[in-house]
């Protein structure tokens, strides 16, 4: 019975139902028991493919359970609860309908067995999702969605493009391990990559994010780019250029996320400081690398959803998550302030929290299979995470100079949905092994060793105590009101620029021509007007007697030539 | 918005008590010198156990403590170096962004304590 049905239908039906409920809590309830029935379906399926559908000649494979399927199913279902969890209070229509259809087609892409089901759920994703961020209702999150459409639909069709160039390669649209070197594998590898927020590829991530509503940004944060790790982890596990692209994901965003003022902005630079981490587990590719990547990105969305929750919470009582605007808030939002601690402890991979038992997979085994520079980078980030989003975020927000402000404890579900989320962060820590037996291969691992606890915790404090004391001695930048300038730029500013220059060219361009036949035509005008106008020769006025005499002069010669 | 920077700490809940301790400025050097002494600690840490790192580098002493510090300090350095280059008025993309606009009152649920 359970295996007749796609997972993703569950959502879908979900969404049909939800409008026929009256508004209120009982929308609410539909919205915590979906995923919780989706989560009992995927638990319970063995390993294998279900539900196979004949679709324009190819059979389509909607469920493919296997051990990295399953992960992923689990933790998406897992976050769509959290998040839906965290929205009670939202009574928009349009965002829980957009909630559940954009977990659905992620889900559902996560089951996909080939790539045209992987397709038709990839664009689902980018076309339920982008409702979170228009729900906001204002001129520039409109316009911001419509750049986050553009570019998520574009990745889809580059991935229809691809898969139509691979079957045509290899008469196979399955979705398995793939090598790059065509066309087809090449364009399925980027359009992969755009979701993943590749560098160069990344800025929809960090445009986009904070654009949303207050609760959209938790629920995106979970689905979009995840589920490009897991469609890298399933197409393109040790392709060794994933290594160096990961690499450059965890380095980058740590500089911007430093100096960025809005907070969901910063938390967005992380979260691709953080697939950088699972970019480079994907890249080196052997087991326990995969089963890094995996568990990294399930103890992820736990923590970056509990890190957004809590700066959501603040956003939610004062109106801005700017830090220039707020800091100080420890004293009326204890309870807030500690779930953000809690997520910052775990993003900064403080032992005991999620992201160390994760995170050191991908680390060690980058250091077993002798990339002594990736290694050096990844250290390096983490110390990097632990200034944005471990120190950044609470400090600024909960601690640092006092802002004045005095608002409200977050409201009651926000509290229940943020400490659910830092027990789970804190569970995986203490007790991992539960997590790594979901993990698709067996894991071989002891986090806690002595010199990995010392190791993590000198590069830690040291870096806490460089913090201090760059505090301390002004040197670390303050908070501003300021945007910066990234890729976006390009398109943003630069492109609208240069067509508003060629624009302008072409304009004048062709007012020229205009100008220059006018003057041409009236030229023409007046010289036709010379030769042919009323007062010239040629339609002069004659008498008709005249034309008469012309006429029998030309007969009489007709007349006299006729004779000879 | 209630803008009454008041301390009063008879008005926050024990839990905002206890956090706003390090919000104080007279504790600021305690907690200065607690890290100090924390980091000192791991570091002869790295002396009662034999390291076994993937690379010889590991097992200087204090090497992830150092490499901690200087790479933060550099990072902080280069970040803030970046910013003369990329920081703009927040109103640079005009209302095609969000950064110049508030977020709409009627989605907040504002209050102060």
């Amino acid at each position: 019975m359970i295996s007749i049905l796609p997972t993703a239908f569950i959502f879908i039906a979900a969404a049909l139902v939800l409008g026929l409920l009256p508004r209120g809590h009982v929308r609410g309830v539909i919205l915590l028991i979906t995923p919780i029935l989706a989560a009992w379906q995927i638990w319970n399926l063995p390993v294998g493919i279900f539900v196979q559908v004949e679709f324009v000649g190819q059979t389509l494979d909607m469920m493919r359970v296997d051990k990295l399927s399953r992960i992923f199913g689990l933790i998406f279902c897992l976050a769509a609860f959290l998040g839906n969890l965290y929205a009670w209070h939202v009574r928009d229509f349009i965002q829980q309908i957009a909630a559940l259809l954009y977990a659905g087609a992620a889900i559902g892409a996560v089951f996909a067995g080939d790539l045209i089901t992987l397709f038709f759920y990839w664009e689902g994703t980018a076309l339920a999702s982008v409702f979170l961020i228009w729900a906001r209702r204002t001129e520039g999150s409109y316009h911001t969605g419509m750049r986050y459409l553009i570019i998520q639909i574009t990745s889809g069709v580059i991935l229809l493009a691809g898969t139509a160039l691979l079957y045509r390669e290899t008469g196979s649209i399955t979705f398995e391990l793939m090598t790059l070197g065509s066309l087809g594998t090449w364009l399925i590898f980027l359009s992969f990559g755009m979701k993943c927020a590749f560098p160069l590829l990344h800025n929809w991530l960090q445009d986009s994010y904070p654009a949303a509503t207050i609760t959209g940004t938790v629920i995106l944060s979970a689905f979009t780019t995840k589920l490009a790790v897991y469609a890298l982890a399933r197409g393109f596990a040790g392709t060794e250029l994933l290594i160096y692209i990961g690499a450059a994901m965890t380095l980058f965003p740590i500089f911007f996320a430093e100096i960025e003022n809005d907070l969901r902005r910063v938390l967005a630079y992380s979260l691709n400081n953080q697939l950088g981490f699972m970019v480079v587990g994907i890249g080196v590719g052997t087991e326990m690398a995969i089963n890094g990547t995996a568990s990294h990105a399930f103890a992820h969305i736990l923590y970056k959803a509990l890190l957004f929750m809590s700066v959501g919470a603040v956003m939610l009582r004062t109106g801005t998550s700017k830090a220039s605007e707020l800091g100080g808030l420890c004293r009326t939002m204890p309870r807030t302030a500690i779930f953000c601690l809690i997520g910052a402890a775990s993003i900064s991979a403080f032992p005991l929290f999620s992201g160390f038992v994760t995170k050191s997979l991908i680390m060690d085994e980058t250091a077993n299979q002798h990339y002594p520079i990736i290694w050096a980078i990844l250290v390096f980030a983490s110390a990097g995470v632990l200034s944005h989003s471990g120190i950044k975020i609470p400090y600024f927000t909960f601690f640092g100079h006092d802002s004045g402000l005095r608002p409200k404890e977050a409201p009651i579900h926000m509290q229940i949905a943020m400490g659910f989320t830092a027990f789970l962060c804190i569970f995986i820590g203490v007790y991992p092994e539960p997590l790594y037996a979901l993990l698709p291969y067996e894991v071989i691992y002891r986090p806690y060793t002595m010199s990995h606890v010392v190791g993590q915790l000198q590069l830690l404090c040291f870096a806490l105590l460089a913090f201090v004391v760059l505090m301390r001695t002004g040197i670390h930048p303050p908070e501003i009101r300021a945007v910066n300038l990234d890729v976006d730029w390009i398109y943003r500013r630069l492109i609208p620029t240069l067509y508003n220059i060629i624009y302008a060219g072409v304009a004048k361009v062709l007012q020229l021509l205009e100008t220059l036949v006018n003057t041409m035509t009236q030229l023409l005008v007046k010289e036709l007007y010379k030769l042919h106008g009323p007062e010239t020769g040629v339609s002069r006025m004659r008498g008709v007697g005249a034309m008469v005499i012309w006429v029998a002069i030309l007969l009489g010669i007709a007349l006299t030539l006729s004779y000879f | 918005m209630d803008l009454n920077k008041s301390d009063e700490t008879s008005k926050f809940s024990p839990l905002g008590k206890m956090l706003s301790w390090f919000t104080k400025t007279k504790n600021a050097n305690n907690i200065f010198l607690g890290l100090a002494l924390l980091c000192f600690l791991l570091f002869l840490a790295d002396f009662t156990y034999h390291k076994h790192g993937h690379f010889h580098i590991e097992e200087i002493p204090g090497f992830y403590g150092a490499y901690g510090f200087f790479m933060f300090t550099a990072l902080i350095l280069v970040a803030k170096a970046l910013r003369l280059l990329i920081k703009r008025p927040e109103n640079y993309y005009g209302d095609k962004a969000i950064d110049g606009e508030d977020y709409p009152a009627d989605q907040l649920e504002q209050g102060s304590k």
